[in-house]
């Protein structure tokens, strides 16, 4: 195998330049997540719906990595690498990232919508999403179904990315992605062992596609449980107010019990 | 409503948080000077001790403005910006006061301007977690500015501030366009320089921030506060002659400007320190000793007033004349 096509000092230097400019605007990415973490954590029907919300900006020394990868990926595909530091921002979403994390999957209905509502009534512009990246048929069926663009997911990475920005004329931004705890599961186990570089490792690159495969069964299997639950809250509910009813009026009725609602994820 | 943009008339701030250096009686003999030569302008007394307001208007009418301030039908600054204090409204609009001078305006000041002051201490929060709130109180005597010059058309706005660098200082130093260092000669003065330019390196750093991520269609406030000059003050002269101890002091402040003062600001932004810096010296301001007092019991410059002789006054005059001159070419012939 040839080896990987190497950096240049002025390669370097270029990267610098960018890394340099990511830290002069650092404290604004923190600020902007700061505030999106308050806009969040302030909202009781978000609150009500998530498990918890992390958020972080990005490592200068992961940034490093990152665009030098990246710069020799172009060099290798015989590419011009052209970030600049007039398109960097753009360019890069993830500089500011914060990430919502859920229990079950018909949560994420409720989710979205509240925070399409909070990006409206705190006027962040909505620079991308959502788009839900996901390699599950059932998966993208449920996005389909409440109008969520899908994309592809060869990694088997999952999560549902908005792109938000503070104003129009703003360049820096931040990604907010939404998942559940299962696959946060996936994701972390994943982000350790193929991050920077995938691991060398077969078994690890194979069991890490089984994991994926036993998060996304989880995942559902917690919607499974979620649905027979209320379920029987429901049926709970109206054998008590049936119980209720006066005697005459259930006279002469033959008594039905509540029809459950399927527990198929959807 | 607040206004939606900024009105076109010059924001000057005299700003230095040592006290004792003379900006109130600098504000107001250059306030003078530049009416004389047909500049209209508003004086906004923005600090909380109410000097420039005692200064310029009779002690029974300042009582009876105090008075009055909290009531709907009050006209100080504090009488403005209280609805938005107290959440309970927008700003109340507010006359400025004619001076004899028919050129020049002033927005009294208040004692509960300190009150006005520590819930900017939480705007400034609010702003910083990019909430409405904070947006609406942070700019609230900048948008009280704008109504008055609106309806005024005054041609420059002179804010004079109280010796401290708190939340309502803050609020001035980042709404002026410019703003003037008066610098006494002691050696107090010449170590309060460093803090000065930190202080409003600090704040502009902060501010643009703010500006960068505040979501579309607020008004702010622009937050470049330009440094227009300096002035050496309050030296002694004796027989026409600057003393020699103090002709040291003055070789320090303008050493000092260079180092603590317009080193930071054009480090952090280029924007703060516009002018070519040799012409930052807009002039020297000696001590006019017994003129000060009389010219403050009468409300009007040290040249209009009765106090010393008539050479004396000219002289003051013409120092003031020359810096207003020089401020003016400077500033209108952008």
């Amino acid at each position: 195998m040839k080896a990987p096509p190497e950096l240049t000092a002025r390669d370097e230097a270029r990267i610098n330049v960018l890394v340099e400019h990511f830290l002069a605007n650092k404290p604004k990415f923190v600020s902007l997540l700061e505030q999106l973490n308050s806009s969040l954590s302030n909202d009781a029907t978000l609150t009500g719906l998530v498990h918890s919300i992390k958020s972080r900006v990005k490592d200068p020394g992961h940034l490093k990595e990152k665009l030098e990868r990246k710069m020799k990926g172009a060099k290798k595909r015989k590419e011009s690498f052209d970030v600049t530091v007039e398109n960097f921002f753009e360019r890069f979403n993830d500089l500011a990232g914060l990430r919502i994390l859920h229990l079950h999957t018909r949560q994420f209905r409720s989710i979205h919508e509240c925070l399409m509502r909070i990006f409206e009534e705190d006027k962040y512009d909505l620079v991308e999403g959502p788009i839900a990246r996901t390699w599950d048929d059932e998966s993208r069926k449920f996005f389909k179904e409440i109008g969520i663009d899908t994309k592809d997911s060869p990694s088997m990475y999952t999560s549902v990315h908005y792109v938000i920005a503070p104003n129009k004329k703003s360049r820096i931004t931040c990604e907010v992605q939404v998942r559940t705890l299962a696959e946060e599961l996936w994701g972390e186990v994943d982000h350790t062992i193929n991050y920077p570089d995938e691991s060398p490792s077969l078994p690890c690159r194979e069991q890490i596609k089984v994991l994926a495969r036993a998060t996304s069964s989880c995942t559902r299997l917690v919607d499974s449980i979620f649905r027979s639950h209320e379920d029987y809250e429901r049926q709970k509910r109206s054998a008590r107010a049936a119980s209720a009813e006066p005697q005459k009026a259930r006279r002469g009725r033959s008594r039905k019990p509540p029809k459950p609602t399927s527990p198929v994820n959807h | 409503m607040p206004a939606a943009s900024r009105d076109p008339a010059i924001r000057i701030a005299v700003f230095n948080h040592k006290g004792g250096v003379g900006k109130t009686t600098l504000t107001v003999n250059l306030a003078y000077a530049m009416a004389s030569i047909g500049k209209k302008v508003l004086l906004v007394d923005s600090d909380p001790q109410c000097n420039l307001t005692s200064y310029l208007i009779e002690e029974s009418v300042v009582d009876d403005l105090l008075d009055k301030s909290d009531q709907g039908s009050g006209r100080t600054v504090w009488s403005a910006v209280k609805p938005v204090v107290e959440a309970s409204g927008d700003l109340q609009e507010i006359e400025p006061f004619q001076l004899s001078e028919q050129n020049l305006l002033l927005l009294p000041g208040d004692i509960r301007l300190s009150e006005f002051e520590a819930e900017l201490s939480q705007f400034w929060i609010d702003c910083l977690a990019r909430r409405q709130r904070g947006f609406r109180g942070t700019m609230a005597l900048s948008t009280l500015v704008n109504q008055v010059c609106e309806k005024t058309k005054v041609d420059f706005v002179f804010y004079d501030s109280g010796p401290n660098i708190g939340a309502l200082n803050r609020v001035i130093l980042l709404d002026c366009d410019y703003f003037i260092v008066p610098a006494a000669c002691d050696v107090f003065s010449i170590r309060a320089l460093k803090t000065l330019g930190h202080t409003v390196v600090n704040w502009a750093q902060d501010w643009k921030i703010v500006r960068d991520l505040a979501p579309d269609g607020i008004y702010l406030m622009p937050g470049v506060p330009d440094l227009l000059g300096y002035i050496p003050q309050r030296f002694k002269v004796y027989a026409g002659a600057i003393t020699a101890a103090q002709s040291g002091y003055i070789s320090r402040i303008e050493k000092h400007v260079g180092s603590d003062l317009i080193g930071p600001l054009k480090a952090f932004n280029p924007k703060l320190v516009s002018g070519p810096t040799s012409h930052l010296k807009l002039g020297m301001i000696k001590d006019f000793g017994v003129l000060v007092a009389p010219s403050q019991e009468e409300g009007v410059s040290i040249a209009l007033s009765h106090a010393g002789t008539y050479q004396q006054r000219e002289e003051a005059r013409h120092a003031f004349l020359a810096i207003a001159k020089k401020i003016v070419a400077r500033l209108e012939g952008k």
